[in-house]
């Protein structure tokens, strides 16, 4: 072991060969240093992924959908040294990745929230624009956070970022209560009413310090306009007591750790730049919504940096260094606490730039880990020798059915402009599909205002994959092309090398190969062969191989 | 914290040869027994009054005072105890009923009221009742889901606000609108029982494979849906009330709340723990009195029906039955002759599960303030789940998270519970 430490550190600390243009060892060797120094020796074994996991993988988490065949097939073909390496940066440009992050930013940020009076909301889609245009433009996370903290929605830019208040109804202890879980990887929902007897970590005064910048707020519906507005007040006191001591006290705006900010002096008259009025969106002079804005993101700020990078890495291989997410005190210390802040630090230290971070994360061997046990004792999760089996999200399972449609890749063939400027003319493409995408998005959305919790499969969902009319008529011969084209294919070898690689990125075994001639062999009339093809694709469809991300 | 039950296992044979039912192979499938499945199990009926009843037109009348609204009162089958004129039948069964006449859970706002009535909460997040309770009883070998709602089409929002909370989406009531079955039960008319079953095949060989090597939990509960959406898919006359007697759809009443409390029977029979029917339209702002006629007049005689039915069936002492709803209605009859929100001083029933029958508790002369034996709604769910055998002061332990069930700082109703 001491050995093996001893030259991962020296990978580590010198520059990686290839002569990149930073003195600092490239964060996923520093990674995967932390990673493999915990480990006890059996786990040295663990196995890389092979080619085929490794493309599935790196698609639905950089680009949010499966491949394609073709994809699937110049990849697997290609004796390039460094093609991993050259995959992720050409995920990473392409237009569909900035639309993936936007909707794994939008679950992570309003979990699925909408307001109680849906018209009181910003429309899922405008926000998920918002995001899309702030991530294409790799928007730094302290400032996009700025962004979404300052947004009273009155803004034409950065309106739609006020979604995170109006989700939540614009309810103070909903906001604080997530204010801390999403952008500080806290949950101070016991310490509300007093210290939380579990976490000394979790004070009182700290949610009330929180509380105290969003208390003043409401919401406020321009009906005229037809828009949601934050309204805000420039008075009001925060004064909580104690339900097990008695003691009362009172707080200003404070993020925990930090240091209470105290309201400036203002006479009467100057307290507002727009005074409460009955159909008037009030603004205060000094705003502590915005204060918040300003004070919140910053690398003093205790658990901002960790909160995000944590998050990203849970994301991305199906578990918080500290899990849950959201509870990150003293008696739930990460796994790898060094890591955690390297992971924290080079964030930092690289502006908070979220693509530069999964790029490190996905180039990592930790991440390009097999799905597969080592031999020997089977490691917790927490050791993050295997990859683990994740659910797909609602939408990259969406995605992904109609992706296997090969109906999406027709469209590409087609329509490409000659010499398009940039490829964004990709993302018109999708739009057709999105109301078949929306079937399944319904039958598989998690719970609203819920954080993603443990896989929680339920029988309504193998109804819809069993049942539900329209997937089988996805999967026609008239409307996919993947199945016309295997109906085509006279040879039943190649009809499952086909198969398998548009359904599971992968190619068939020799016993599933046999498996397939077995089935397709006896039957030559066109309409009995197009249905024992469609069972095909649907039999792997409904698979864990395909439900899941391994 | 459960309250135990005698196991049965369901064969992987016994639940195969389900499956093909569901996929038309075999000439019949293999019914589960419902009475082995349930046997002692505890059971909720909830009927969820969505809106907010009043307590003057119902529970707790004040008849000849400034708020009492003209109607009277009637006696009831409990000497002494008298309920309003708008529940003759319930009035006939009152020393079957616990009604609870001191409810003050300082809640005026439906979509707060629907949620925090329901979970025993104020802070968000919780799961509701039905989520409750289907997670606590869940039993290995269960088919049905365990918490199933009842509802009409196009009702406001707020009948839905919570759900299953941090407990995920497992516990989420399946939701059964206008007593249709549950989307996606039937095959598709184009594919065959053969054709389904060789596709399903297809799927269970590669899941077997994929499962070489790999960490089991994910794959197996995966695999598991299958075969409860197989075993759904042969109980789908479940869901057809045709199967009742008329005499039975006749005096359970010919109305959806009527239908829908005969169909929670059919669950509940079935090995449902949990079902919930929602009464709309009791938010009598306008016209109360008018209103509560017509509301009255479908809720009482279903709710007498229902529980004769159900203690004649021997139902009864293993289900509670509540009838309750976000909050109450004001004592001030407003301009518009209707009564508003009021969460101070309200009144609910229960009957069932060993919940001893009684009146508990009191409001002053003209019902604005609760005199005696004050209750709030966490103190009513935790009644609620000692009843049904589930201890509401331990904790659930979810992913490195522990949460109390029940709100910590309230209490069952010790008088209520025998």
């Amino acid at each position: 072991m001491g050995f093996i430490l001893a030259a991962c550190a020296l990978t580590a600390g010198s520059a990686p060969p290839g002569g990149q243009d930073t003195a600092t060892p490239s964060l996923h060797l520093l990674i995967d240093t932390h990673i493999e120094a915990a480990w006890p020796e059996h786990l040295l074994t663990a196995t890389a992924s092979s080619d085929a996991e490794f493309l599935r993988r790196v698609s639905l988490d950089l680009i949010g959908i499966v491949p394609t065949a073709a994809e699937a097939r110049r990849f697997l073909e290609s004796e390039e040294p460094d093609k991993r390496r050259h995959l992720i940066d050409a995920l990473l440009a392409r237009p569909e990745h900035a639309w993936h992050l936007a909707r794994v930013l939008d679950d992570m940020l309003t979990e699925r929230r909408v307001n109680t009076i849906k018209s009181y909301d910003v429309p899922r889609d405008r926000w998920l624009e918002y995001l899309r245009r702030a991530v294409d433009a790799n928007r730094p996370w302290d400032q996009l956070v700025g962004d979404i903290l300052a947004s009273d929605g009155s803004d034409e830019m950065t309106g739609p970022a006020a979604k995170f208040y109006l989700s939540r109804d614009v309810k103070p202890a909903l906001l604080t209560r997530d204010i801390g879980r999403i952008f500080l990887g806290i949950d101070l929902q016991c310490a509300q009413c007093h210290d939380d007897p579990r976490f000394p970590d979790y004070r009182q005064a700290d949610y009330q310090g929180l509380f105290a910048f969003v208390h003043r707020m409401s919401h406020f519906h321009d009906g005229d306009r037809k828009a949601n507005l934050i309204a805000e007040k420039a008075e009001g006191d925060v004064t909580f007591t104690s339900v097990f001591t008695g003691d009362i006290d009172t707080t200003d705006p404070r993020l925990p750790g930090g240091l209470a900010i105290p309201d400036p002096q203002l006479k009467e008259e100057e307290r507002y730049q727009v005074k409460p009025e009955s159909k008037v969106q009030s603004i205060p002079t000094w705003s502590r919504r915005l204060l918040l804005s300003r004070e919140l993101p910053q690398r003093e700020t205790v658990g901002f940096s960790q909160n995000i990078v944590n998050r990203l890495w849970a994301t991305m291989l199906g578990r918080g260094l500290v899990a849950p997410v959201d509870l990150h005190h003293a008696a739930n210390p990460p796994s790898h606490p060094d890591l955690l802040q390297a992971l924290a630090h080079h964030f930092e230290n690289t502006n908070y730039n979220i693509r530069d971070f999964l790029r490190e994360l996905t180039l990592s061997k930790t991440y390009q880990r097999s799905s597969r046990l080592p031999a020997g004792p089977r490691p917790t999760a927490a050791r993050f020798a295997v990859a683990p089996l994740r659910p797909l999200s609602a939408a990259q399972l969406g995605w992904s059915v109609l992706q296997v449609t090969e109906r999406i890749a027709t469209n590409f063939q087609t329509d490409a402009p000659q010499s398009p400027p940039d490829d964004s003319w990709r993302l018109d493409i999708y739009e057709p599909f999105e109301p078949d995408v929306q079937l399944v998005v319904s039958a598989f959305q998690g719970l609203s205002g819920q954080a993603d919790g443990p896989f929680a499969p339920t029988a309504g969902q193998a109804l819809f994959f069993l049942n539900a009319p329209r997937l089988n008529q996805l999967f026609s011969r008239e409307w996919s092309p993947l199945v016309a084209r295997l109906v085509g294919t006279a040879d039943s070898t190649k009809v499952a090398s086909e198969l398998y690689l548009a359904v599971l990125t992968r190619p068939p075994s020799a016993h599933e190969v046999v498996e397939v001639c077995s089935l397709l062999d006896d039957v030559s009339e066109l309409s009995q062969r197009s249905e024992r093809v469609r069972n095909l694709v649907l039999g792997l469809l409904m698979s864990a191989e395909f439900r899941f991300n391994h | 914290m459960r309250f135990p039950v005698p196991q049965h296992t369901v064969s992987r044979r016994q639940l195969l040869s389900g499956t093909l039912g569901a996929l038309g192979v075999s000439a019949c499938g293999q019914p589960l027994l419902a009475e082995e499945l349930t046997q002692r199990r505890k059971k909720l009926l909830f009927l969820f009054q969505s809106g907010g009843a009043s307590q003057y037109e119902t529970w707790d009348p004040k008849p000849g005072t400034h708020t009492g609204g003209p109607f009277q009162s009637i006696p009831t089958s409990v000497p002494g105890v008298h309920i309003s004129e708008l529940l003759p039948h319930s009035a006939e069964i009152l020393d079957q009923l616990t009604v609870i006449r001191s409810i003050n859970s300082g809640i005026n706002d439906h979509f707060f009221g629907h949620y925090a009535i329901q979970a025993g909460h104020n802070l968000p997040g919780h799961p509701v009742l039905g989520s409750v309770v289907a997670q606590q009883l869940e039993q290995s070998q269960d088919i049905l889901p365990g918490y199933i709602s009842l509802r009409r089409d196009g009702p406001k929002a707020y009948t839905d606000v919570g759900d299953a909370g941090f407990l995920g989406a497992k516990y989420e009531g399946l939701r059964v609108i206008n007593a249709e079955p549950p989307e996606y039960l039937v095959r598709p008319e184009s594919v065959s029982g053969l054709l389904m079953q060789s596709r399903d095949q297809i799927r269970r060989r590669n899941d077997e494979r994929f499962l070489q090597g790999r960490r089991p939990g994910p794959i197996h509960a995966y695999r598991d849906t299958f075969d409860k959406a197989f075993a759904l898919m042969t109980q789908r006359d479940l869901f057809n009330l045709e199967q009742e007697s008329a005499r039975d759809r006749e005096r359970y009443g010919e109305h959806d709340f009527g239908r829908h409390c005969l169909l929670a029977r059919r669950l509940l029979e079935a090995g449902v723990s949990c079902v919930k029917v929602t009464h709309h339209d009791w938010d009598a702002h306008q016209e109360n009195f008018h209103w509560h006629e017509v509301r009255c007049g479908e809720f009482d005689r279903t709710f007498a029906t229902l529980v004769r039915d159900f203690s004649e069936r021997g139902l009864l002492e293993d289900t509670l039955i509540v009838a309750i709803g976000e909050m109450g209605r004001t004592p001030r009859i407003n301009q518009q002759g209707g009564r508003d929100h009021w969460g101070k001083a309200w009144s609910m029933a229960m009957a069932g599960c060993g919940i001893r029958p009684c009146i508990h508790g009191s409001t002053n002369e003209d019902g604005t303030e609760v005199a005696d034996g004050e209750v709030n709604h966490g103190d009513l769910f935790h009644t609620f789940l000692t009843a049904l055998g589930i201890d509401a002061n331990e904790n659930y332990q979810l992913s490195g998270q522990t949460s109390p069930i029940g709100d910590p700082a309230c209490t069952a109703i010790a008088e209520v519970l025998a």
